[in-house]
Order: C-alpha cells, then sequence, then structure tokens
C-alpha cells in the first residue's frame, strides 16, 4: 500500500468507522446505565438538589484541589490530570490542523490556536502522561487498582501526541505522509477503543458528578 | 429477621451475595461503579488508609475504590455486554470463600461510611453507597461480624443494641430526672415535639439525655419521651439489614403517630438522624409525615427564633469542633453547630477551613463494637489527632455519642489526654449558669 492509499483509507472509511463506533457504543454506554432507572426518593430535601447537581459538574474536578493533605501528597495527579485533560482537549479540538477538520464537520467556524500554544499543549499533555504513567506504576495504591486498560489507553494517546508532534515539526523528507498517516491511524484506533475502555468516563462524568451533586443538595450540603 | 454471622463461607453464602449485588444496581450505583478511573486519589481521603500509611505501613487494599471492586465486577458481567460475553465464555467473576473474608474487611472493619473520599474524588463516587451495598449482601449472606450482628439482634429483641428494654428506659429516665434535676415527660400528650434518646447517651452518657430535657424545657416548647419510640439508634443501618430498618423506625413512627407530634428531634447520634430523617421518608411513604431535626438544628433554630440565648461562654481553654460524619457530612448538620460553638467557647478552633474536610472518629457505622475492628479504629484515630493538634485543642466538642464514646476508647487505647465534651451540654451549661 502506498502513503497516498493509506492516507485515505485512514483519513476516509477507518475514520468513519471509528467515529460510527464511537458514536453507537457512547450512547448504548450512556442509555445502558440510564435505563437502569432510579427509585424514587421521598425524602424531602433541605436544599436544593438541581441547582447542586449542575454546580457540582462545573466545579467537581478542582474540589479535590482544597485538601491540602491530599494535594500535597498527590501533587501529580491532581496538576498532571489538569495539564494532560487540558492538552489533550485543547489539541484535539483547537490546533489549527485538528479546528478544520472539526470544521469541515460541523460546519461551524472553529478558530485554531496559534502555533506556540499548540505546543505548548502538546508538550504539557505529554509531559504529564509520561509523568502519571510512570506514577501510576510505582504507587502502590495506583499498583493495585491499575489494569491492563489503564496501560493500553496512556500507550495509544502517548503514541498520539508523539507521533502528532513529529508531524508537526518534519523537516521534510519522503516518510512525512506516513508519518502523518500513523498519527491519523493511532488517532482512529483510540476513538474506536474510547467506548470499550475507561476512557468514556467523560460520559459517566455528568452522571456520576450529577448524582453526587444532587445527594448534596438533598442532604444541605455546600461543599 | 434475625442478623447472622457464619463461621463457614460455603457455595451458598458466596451465591446469596452474589444475587444482592446484583438486584442492587440502579442508575446511581452504575454510574459511579462506571465512573472511576483508578486515580486513587480517595485513597489519600480516607482516613483509615492514612492512618496506616503514617504508620509506616502501606495497605492499598484500604483505597475506597478497591473496596467496590468485587461490586464492580458482578455488575459488569450482568449488564454490560462485554462482560457478558465473558461470563458466556466462561471467564466470569470467580468469587472464594476467602474473598468474602476480605469484603468482611474492607466493608466493615475499613469503612464508616464517612463520605470524605466522596468529596475528593473527581468524579464524586458516592462510595459509602457502594460500601452499603456490599454490607448488605454480606449480611443477606449470613456474614455480619459477630459483635454487629449481637448487637443488632438485641436492639430487635429488647429495643436497643445495649439491652435497654422498656423498664430499663423507665427507670434510667427516672434516675437522670432526680440525679441531674430536670423534667423529663414520657408519653404526655398533647405534644409538640418527641425527642428520642440514644442507648448509648441513656447508659453511658446520661448527663447528654438531661441536657438535652433543660435545652427543651428552656425552650417552651410541648415535649415528651416516648415508651414505644425510646431508642433513636438504628443497628439495621449498620449492618444494612433493610429488614431491622425497617422494624426499628416502625417503632419511632407507632410512638411518634401515637403521640400525634409534628416534630422529631434525633439526638446526639449519626446514625439515628441519618434514619429517620432521610431513610424514614423511603421506607413509610405514606405515613412518615413529621419534621426530623438534630437537637443541634433544634438549638440553633430555637436561638434564631429568640427562644433560647446562650450569654455566658462556658468554654475557656481552646476548643475545637468533631463533626458526626452522618449529622454534618451526610446530613447537611454542619454551620449550626460552628454558630453555636462560637457562642459557647471563648477560644474555639476549628481545625478544618471548610466543614465537609474534617475527619470521621473511625468508630462510625458499627465499627466501634466490632472487636475484630479495634486496630484499625486505633489507626483511624491517629488521622484524626491531627486535626485536633493542628489547632492545639485538647478539648474537643462532639455532637454525636457514638462519636465521642468512639474518639474516648482510641484516646484511652492510644494514652492520649484529650477531652470530648457534648455540646448539648454546654449549652444546658451555659443556660444553667445564666439562670444562676
Amino acid at each position: 500500500m502506498s502513503d497516498v492509499a493509506f492516507y485515505d483509507f485512514v483519513r476516509g472509511p477507518f475514520l468513519k468507522l471509528a467515529l460510527f463506533v464511537f458514536f453507537i457504543g457512547i450512547a448504548y454506554r450512556f442509555f445502558r446505565v440510564v435505563f437502569l432507572g432510579l427509585p424514587k426518593d421521598y425524602a424531602k430535601p433541605k436544599g436544593n438538589p438541581y441547582y447542586m447537581a449542575l454546580k457540582k459538574i462545573v466545579i467537581k474536578p478542582t474540589m479535590g484541589w482544597t485538601f491540602n493533605e491530599i494535594f500535597s501528597r498527590r501533587a501529580i495527579n491532581f496538576v498532571g490530570g489538569f495539564l494532560f485533560h487540558l492538552g489533550f482537549l485543547g489539541l484535539t479540538f483547537l490546533v489549527p490542523a485538528h479546528a478544520f477538520l472539526w470544521q469541515e464537520i460541523t460546519g461551524l467556524p472553529i478558530p485554531g490556536v496559534p502555533n506556540i500554544v499548540s505546543d505548548l499543549l502538546a508538550y504539557s499533555a505529554l509531559g504529564s502522561l509520561i509523568a502519571l504513567t510512570v506514577h501510576r506504576a510505582l504507587n502502590p495504591v495506583l499498583k493495585l487498582l491499575t489494569g491492563k486498560d489503564e496501560y493500553l489507553a496512556n500507550f495509544l494517546i502517548g503514541a498520539i501526541l508523539f507521533t502528532g508532534i513529529l508531524a508537526t515539526k518534519w523537516a521534510g523528507g519522503g516518510f512525512y505522509v506516513w508519518v502523518l498517516s500513523t498519527h491519523m491511524f493511532l488517532a482512529d484506533l483510540l476513538i474506536l477503543y474510547i467506548p470499550f475502555s475507561r476512557l468514556s468516563h467523560f460520559v459517566y462524568y455528568f452522571l456520576s458528578v450529577g448524582f453526587m451533586g444532587w445527594n448534596a443538595g438533598k442532604r444541605g450540603v455546600s461543599f | 429477621m434475625i442478623v447472622e454471622s457464619k463461621e463457614d463461607i460455603g457455595q451458598e453464602e458466596i451465591q446469596k451475595f452474589y444475587d444482592f449485588c446484583k438486584k442492587s444496581i440502579n442508575a446511581e450505583v452504575a454510574s459511579y461503579l462506571e465512573a472511576c478511573v483508578r486515580c486513587g486519589i480517595c485513597a489519600e481521603a480516607c482516613l483509615f488508609y492514612m492512618g496506616q500509611n503514617v504508620s509506616g505501613s502501606i495497605d492499598p487494599s484500604l483505597t475506597p475504590a478497591y473496596k467496590a471492586d468485587l461490586l464492580r465486577e458482578i455488575y459488569k458481567e450482568n449488564y454490560t455486554l462485554l462482560g457478558r460475553v465473558k461470563k458466556l465464555l466462561g471467564f466470569g467473576v470467580k468469587i472464594t470463600s476467602e474473598d468474602l473474608r476480605e469484603q468482611i474487611k474492607l466493608a466493615f472493619y475499613t469503612c464508616t461510611n464517612c463520605d470524605r473520599c466522596t468529596k475528593a474524588c473527581p468524579m464524586g463516587i458516592d462510595t459509602p453507597r457502594l460500601v452499603s451495598i456490599v454490607r448488605g449482601a454480606l449480611t443477606y449472606a449470613g456474614l455480619t461480624p459477630k459483635d454487629l450482628a449481637d448487637a443488632t439482634n438485641l436492639s430487635v429483641e429488647k429495643g436497643s443494641p445495649l439491652g435497654v428494654d422498656v423498664p430499663t428506659f423507665l427507670s434510667r429516665i427516672e434516675f437522670i430526672s432526680e440525679e441531674y434535676e430536670v423534667d423529663l415527660p414520657i408519653d404526655k400528650k398533647p405534644s409538640e415535639y418527641l425527642y428520642i434518646p440514644s442507648s448509648i447517651e441513656l447508659m453511658k452518657f446520661p448527663s447528654s439525655v438531661a441536657a438535652a430535657g433543660k435545652v427543651l424545657n428552656k425552650s417552651g416548647v410541648s415535649w415528651t419521651l416516648s415508651t414505644i419510640a425510646h431508642e433513636a439508634t438504628n443497628f439495621g443501618l449498620f449492618a444494612q439489614s433493610k429488614e431491622v430498618t425497617k422494624e426499628m423506625l416502625k417503632r419511632i413512627l407507632d410512638g411518634a403517630k401515637e403521640l400525634g407530634v409534628k416534630y422529631i428531634i434525633a439526638p446526639e447520634c449519626g446514625h439515628a438522624y441519618q434514619s429517620m430523617r432521610f431513610v424514614a421518608p423511603n421506607v413509610f411513604p405514606e405515613e412518615w409525615q413529621f419534621e426530623v431535626l438534630n437537637i443541634v438544628e433544634f438549638i440553633d433554630r430555637a436561638i434564631k427564633e429568640g427562644r433560647l440565648s446562650i450569654k455566658k461562654k462556658v468554654l475557656k481553654e481552646i476548643a475545637t469542633l468533631h463533626d458526626s460524619c452522618q449529622i454534618g457530612r451526610r446530613g447537611g448538620v454542619l454551620r449550626e453547630p460552628r454558630r453555636v460553638l462560637n457562642m459557647l467557647a471563648e477560644n474555639f478552633k476549628d481545625s478544618v477551613v471548610i466543614p465537609e474536610h474534617n475527619i470521621c472518629c473511625g468508630g462510625g457505622g458499627g465499627v466501634l463494637v466490632i472487636k475484630d475492628a479495634d486496630y484499625y479504629r486505633q489507626k483511624g484515630f491517629i488521622s484524626k489527632m491531627t486535626l485536633f493538634d493542628k489547632v492545639g485543642a485538647k478539648t474537643v466538642v462532639c455532637y454525636c455519642a457514638n462519636c465521642m464514646l468512639a474518639l474516648n476508647k482510641s484516646s484511652q487505647e492510644l494514652n492520649r489526654d484529650y477531652k470530648f465534651v457534648s455540646i448539648v451540654e454546654l449549652v444546658a451549661e451555659a443556660i444553667e449558669e445564666e439562670k444562676a
């Protein structure tokens, strides 16, 4: 297969297949949980559960930061996790090459960020991913909790970030299309893999944090 | 009805555990089980993990996320496509008797359902909710720890986990009334408020009951005790036995209905408040039409309404506040005790900036009564101590008798000289001194 044929494959039918599986899979995972239903709660709420559910969805990731002793011991999780998510999501949607793709898909004008910002996002995402993975491999609690899924996901994302940086910084030569296509192929694989892995946690974030916030509102707890 | 404590774990117990876990799944539980990203931050929020850690030995199995792992596996193979396929191919969950013994340690010895991990978890996973299911499954399989099972059964048979039956209740009330010179009305009709003490207070902290009586009398409300509803604690919640929970609540419902009260005042007892305020309306949706207040909520409200006033600061030394998890973090009564304590203490130093950050006593959720959990309770107390020492307080004000008992016990076992006092007693003292 020639480099251009590979490029066409990963940019065309393979991407379509990945997106199809992604959307079907994510919808299945979301509704599978929602359709399990809830028992009715007759206890009179002390606060406003709906407001608290929405509030927590917005601020929950920062709540752990307020525990000084937890932050001091697990800063790598908080800072690394924050930088990784910022970098990864920023790169996915706002890097000029990706913004162009999203614009094509959605039809909306999506502005790309300057190259220097892209670089910062990419290096912070890759650096924090490496730090988080090393931490995962060494910390006794994380060693107990970690399965193959986490390492596979980290490896895949790391490879995508690395090939993305490589493609952006390519100084010429005949392998550019191969590098770019490999980057896109790995991204397709990631899209395909998300519904089958814990990477789909972004779907459950809204449910889990929503329920937690609802309970906090029901009990009249403000934090 | 009787909660069992079997020694041997066979296939029947394993199957019962499995079935209970399977049928306890709903959208909320599934969301928590699916959302875990295995970050392990919850470990640092858990007093048992922290206590063990600062003692120099790391036990990763005390991580809250790990405590729900067997339940997660059971969920996956019953409610997810991939899990079902794996099960079909023979790669399903294999539960051994050792697994269930570990679950007993994780759910009954090293979790008080304190909810601190929920606050720290970036995904908002309510681990106490999941641990409660595991507890329920173990109880359903007849595997409740013996000490807890005995106390639970005693509460059903005699009316209280400490064996306080009606004659004992009446004689204790008579004793408290005479000893502390306080009028404690029993079965008085008509009454607007029903105050239900816990047997821990009745037997071990009688001054707390007397103090509550003095406060209620001073506030001018019409109130009473009840012989039918004489026990507030609900060991059904500790064991997660729905039958026992219902039975204990039914006695309160019967007593409150018979007296025709509008309000029920829960005592200084975490699970009592939790069971009456948040569980009872779901057990008796039609009949439970009472407003339930914790005694501290009542005091705060009475002060606001001008029915009570505290002008005397009765605590001179540095004092800090210990929050009851079930009344505070899971019950929403956190600002009230702080407002009241500020009126009572000259030098109140809060050990936490955000009240919901406070650390559990280590004996909640029935852990206190389980002898085999003593080691973990003491480790948990080490985490708790760090907060007292941070503000240099030797006097710790509490609003839960079970917390006071657990803290006192751990403090003595570790040769510490902290003093634990009840906030209601301080209020009563302030009122008395004012009168004098």
